[in-house]
């Protein structure tokens, strides 16, 4: 394997390492004849530690830059500071040579199956797209074989039957295969999942869900999973990170986060999933408003202005991330001793 | 989209290129512009076999040569210098042709390079390679093309040059809009995450998107090039060596073949460049047909009439006993679609009905004949489809027969439709308040301008938005104030009945709540009939009295929301609920029903869930299970359920 980037630390327990991110976009100036120039506080001061082998779920709204914080990840979009370590090696600014080997390692999976797929490409050319790209497997029976590997493991069983399709062909879950296909090709460490269920019915979720649970075990692939919905990764995450606007509200083990959230707003979040069974119609916190927008962020703490438990305080200490176990940690002042 | 119910496809065809030749093959316009061209082409390579003089030399030199009326022997007479002009005509059309597909691809090449270019990369190149088309486009072709040519030699291929590289400033706007639209894809975002580079997503991704584009725009080039270099010739500035036929109308009419009566002279040559170029033209545009199929217009076509197939079956439900007033009454429904002779039973002989005050959920996977379900309750579906059976009880009116103006009458007064997708729904262009106010006047046309304007801020407000958003502009709103206009939108005409298509998908689980909320609210306000359509269990478990599950067309199961969630009796509902993530038990693991549903144009012989069912048996997959009724109204469409 190659070594990307400058060498810092050894550490195999983690394969990633965030610190401090941040991610702004410039968002113009204020007015004509004004100084200065607003950002988009898109992601805000994120860490964020992921074992190998791990599952963690990114959960928020729109707006609350987990999104970014992927393309971050991924370095498609640049970090405007902090740091990421990958593999123990520091892979924040990197050029267009090690960025392209480090894709190896690192995979995503997008939201829409609809759009990304070329509907101009078979199959095939879609799933051995990425061993063209970075010259594996030069023979083309050696490809053909891994691609056909790649197919089944992300259960398109027989990989014959799907490899001369087009994408128009297939329903939403298998073109969801397809993409998972893709990305499982490079045999990658990390994936990066991008709400990959949410444009689906909910009879094929559970599907897309179970093979990615099954690639975990098989593999050891450490998944970041992000969604707006809290619902879908209770099934297989380890732990679950709560953004808000940029932040982290709240992280710890699924178990913990779900059964006693302790932020407000994670607690308004699980209030308001659904719950399949009318005899468990329950109190629900919904929250008024939508998120505020990034560029003016609301003075000490971000939630504030929806959070149905503020206090007078909470409109001038910006909270940290309070230590509740040693695996679960939110950040609201109210939960300070 | 709001709707999806074309949900018959043909075949699909194997290659795409053969599947373009089946649609290809079907346009009238492109098959005839291809023949002729076709024609020219053969006569052009074939013209030594096909004349029977050569076309430099004089049939005679006598004056009586001279222009010679069209005979046995010379077929189109002959010219100003006693040539054949049959000869020269067939001769010319190589000249054309040459000039006009050299030249086009010269444009073709140069004007996709830079709207690629261009369109990719963006930025400052794109600005200053852009200026630079624009500048050209400004300048007049064809007195530039003159002066160049006038300047230089007059040879075939200074003027294929010229034309050529002057032709392709229209060819990079139109790439690079096109490209512009393909880079902002997923699958191109999804490329750079593969680690692809530039050259490789602009050969792999980019180009094979633009390519059709190019090859309509490039058949309307050569028309084009054709065209100058007739102009070019009949100006006397074409080649001297070659005969084109722009040369022999130039010839024609210098040499006095109008005073000399000589027709032929002039119209043999005109009727050659008007048939390339109407060639060139009619395949041009129906390619633009083919491969753009989006501009035949679709749901803009007037609705068909019901037409009832068979005597009245009758109905499986009886009368359900309930305390509030029954406002729909909907009785063993069907509809079909006609696409290309093949019939799809989209929705088959649903019955239900709806009480005053009631949320009922529809519930099914995309492809079960939902949306078509509800688009028939309002006769709205789209050309290709007809309710073929049935009733649709509105008021004790049936909307399955009634007139277009009765329809007028029923549609968003009495039932109206909260469209999925709030973004694509609102026209961009016009403010939220006149969208509500267009719905208004059409509806009620005796409210004053005044009383209108009261009433789109009443119903701002009755949505949770305030008035000062009125005058705002769709985009101007959040994706779930966009959702609550939609809702202010399907209540202005005070209906009875909404219906509500998966109004909630795209939206984040708190905007989700606030919008359920809502309706849950006008529901209890305003005594409103809700169907709420969604594939999502939770929110009917959350929301709605009763639910019907659809499956393949048909109703699976039909009762109210307790017994569908603790006592369901078909095995897709049990399944279905078995695949829905369920936080009160986060450990269990989702078990997804195998398979697919099935395609409508092609389903089951026995009961349509058959296939997917881990119970089924024998009898499932010859014979289809009618809708048996079990106690407390509660229906179900399974074989187990009978015994």
């Amino acid at each position: 394997m190659k070594q990307v980037g400058e060498k810092k630390t050894m550490t195999d327990e983690f394969i990633l390492e965030v610190q401090d991110l941040k991610k702004y976009f410039k968002a113009g100036r204020p007015g004509w004849f004004s100084r200065g120039e607003n950002f988009i506080h898109a992601v805000d001061d994120v860490s964020l530690k992921l074992k190998r082998g791990e599952v963690v779920a990114l959960v928020g709204e729109s707006g609350c830059g987990k999104s970014t914080l992927s393309l971050t990840l991924m370095g498609l979009e640049e970090a405007t500071e902090g740091t990421i370590l990958f593999e123990g090696n520091d892979i924040t600014h990197l050029n267009d040579r090690e960025r392209k080997s480090l894709r190896q390692r690192i995979q995503m999976i997008f939201q829409d199956p609809y759009e990304s797929l070329n509907p101009t490409q078979t199959i095939e050319e879609i799933v051995s797209e990425p061993l063209v790209v970075h010259g594996l497997a030069p023979s083309l029976d050696e490809r053909r074989e891994r691609v056909r590997r790649a197919l089944e493991d992300a259960g398109l069983k027989p990989a014959e039957s799907y490899m001369q399709r087009f994408p128009h062909q297939l329903s939403g879950g298998q073109r969801q295969r397809v993409v998972i296909a893709g990305a499982l090709v490079l045999e990658p460490h990390l994936l990066l999942a991008d709400e990959p269920v949410s444009m689906l019915d909910v009879s094929i979720r559970a599907e897309i869900i179970n093979l990615l649970a099954d690639l975990r075990q098989s593999r050891g692939i450490s998944v970041i999973f992000i969604t707006h919905d809290l619902g879908t990764v209770g099934y297989f995450a380890d732990r679950v990170a709560v953004m808000y606007l940029g932040r982290i509200v709240e992280i710890g083990k699924m178990i913990e986060v779900l059964e006693s959230p302790q932020h407000p707003y994670s607690q308004a979040l699980l209030s308001v999933i659904p719950v399949p069974n009318p005899r468990l119609r329950k109190k629900r916190v919904i929250l008024q408003g939508e998120t505020p927008n990034p560029i003016d962020l609301p003075t000490g703490c971000r939630f504030h202005p929806r959070c149905p438990v503020a206090i007078e305080r909470c409109k001038s200490i910006d909270p940290q991330l309070i230590e509740l176990s040693e695996t679960h940690r939110a950040a609201c002042i109210l939960l300070a001793k | 989209m709001a709707f999806q119910t074309v949900e018959i496809k043909p075949a699909v065809p194997s290659s795409p290129l053969l599947g373009f030749w089946r649609i290809f093959s079907k346009n009238r316009m492109a098959v005839v512009g291809l023949v002729m061209l076709v024609v020219s082409i053969v006569v052009a390579v074939f013209a030594p076999l096909i004349t029977p003089y050569d076309p430099q030399t004089s049939a005679g030199l006598t004056s009586g040569d001279i222009y010679n009326p069209p005979s046995a022997e010379h077929w189109l007479g002959t010219d100003d210098a006693g040539k054949d002009v049959f000869s020269s005509f067939i001769y010319g059309s190589r000249v054309s042709l040459i000039v006009g597909f050299f030249a086009a691809f010269i444009s073709i090449v140069i004007g996709g390079v830079i709207g690629i270019v261009a369109g990719y990369y963006g930025g400052r190149l794109e600005n200053l390679l852009m200026r630079f088309t624009d500048l050209l486009l400004v300048i007049p072709d064809l007195p530039l093309i003159v002066v160049i040519v006038a300047l230089t030699k007059p040879s075939l291929f200074n003027i294929i040059f010229v034309i050529g590289i002057l032709g392709w400033t229209t060819t990079a706007r139109i790439v690079r809009s096109q490209t512009l639209a393909v880079k902002s894809r997923k699958f191109v975002l999804r490329a750079r995450a593969i680690g692809a580079g530039n050259r490789h997503i602009i050969i792999h991704h980019v180009l094979p998107l633009v390519l059709p584009l190019l090859v309509v725009n490039a058949i309307l080039v050569i028309s084009l090039a054709i065209l100058n270099e007739s102009t070019l010739s009949f100006l006397g500035l074409g080649d001297p060596t070659a005969i084109s036929w722009g040369q022999m109308l130039n010839f024609a009419f210098g040499r006095g073949a109008m005073s000399a009566g000589a027709w032929w002279a002039l119209a043999t040559p005109g009727f050659g460049i008007v048939w390339v170029v109407l060639a060139l033209t009619l395949l041009g545009h129906g390619l633009e047909q083919v491969l753009n199929p989006r501009l035949e217009s679709h749901h803009l076509m007037p609705g068909r009439l019901t037409v009832q197939s068979e005597a009245e079956v009758e109905s499986t439900e009886k009368a359900r006993r309930r305390e509030s007033p029954v406002l729909l009454d909907v009785r063993n429904l069907s509809v079909q679609f006609v696409n290309n002779g093949t019939v799809a039973q989209a929705v088959q002989d649903v019955s239900f009905q709806l009480h005053e005050g009631e949320m009922m959920g529809l519930v099914g996977e995309s492809g079960c004949g939902k949306t078509t379900l509800i688009m028939a309750l309002n006769r709205l579906l789209p050309a290709s489809g007809q309710i073929s059976n049935g009733h649709v009880y509105f008021h004790g009116k049936d909307i399955a027969s009634a007139s277009e103006e009765e329809l007028a009458d029923v549609r968003w007064s009495g039932i109206s439709i909260v469209f999925q997708g709030a973004m694509n729904a609102l026209n961009p262009v016009r403010t939220v308040g006149d969208q509500i106010r267009e719905a208004i006047v059409k509806h009620i046309p005796t409210m004053t301008p005044d009383q209108v304007d009261k009433r789109i801020v009443e119903l701002l407000e009755l949505v949770g938005i305030t008035a000062d958003h009125k005058d705002h502009f769709p985009h101007q709103y959040s994706g779930g104030m966009r959702q609550r206009a939609m809702i202010a939108m399907a209540l202005s005409c005070n209906p009875q009945v909404v219906i509500a298509d998966e109004p909630t998908t795209a939206l984040d689980v708190m905007i989700q709540a606030q919008i359920l909320e809502l309706l849950d609210a006008l529901r209890k306000r305003l005594g409103l009939a809700i169907i709420f359509v969604t594939h999502d269990l939770g929110v009917v478990a959350e929301m709605c009295d009763s639910v019907l599950v659809m499956y393949g067309g048909v109703t699976a199961e039909h009762a109210d929301v307790d017994t569908i969630y603790n006592a369901p009796r078909h095995p897709y509902t049990q399944e279905l609920l078995k695949a829905f993530p369920d936080l009160s038990q986060p450990e269990k693991r989702l078990v997804s029903i195998p398979g697919y549903p099935p395609k409508l144009d092609a389903l089951p012989a026995g009961c349509r869930f058959a296939p997917r069912c881990p119970l089924a048996f024998e009898r499932c997959l010859v014979e289809m299970p009618k809708q048996y009724e079990l106690p407390g109204h509660h229906i179900a469409s399974c074989h187990l359920v009978e015994s």
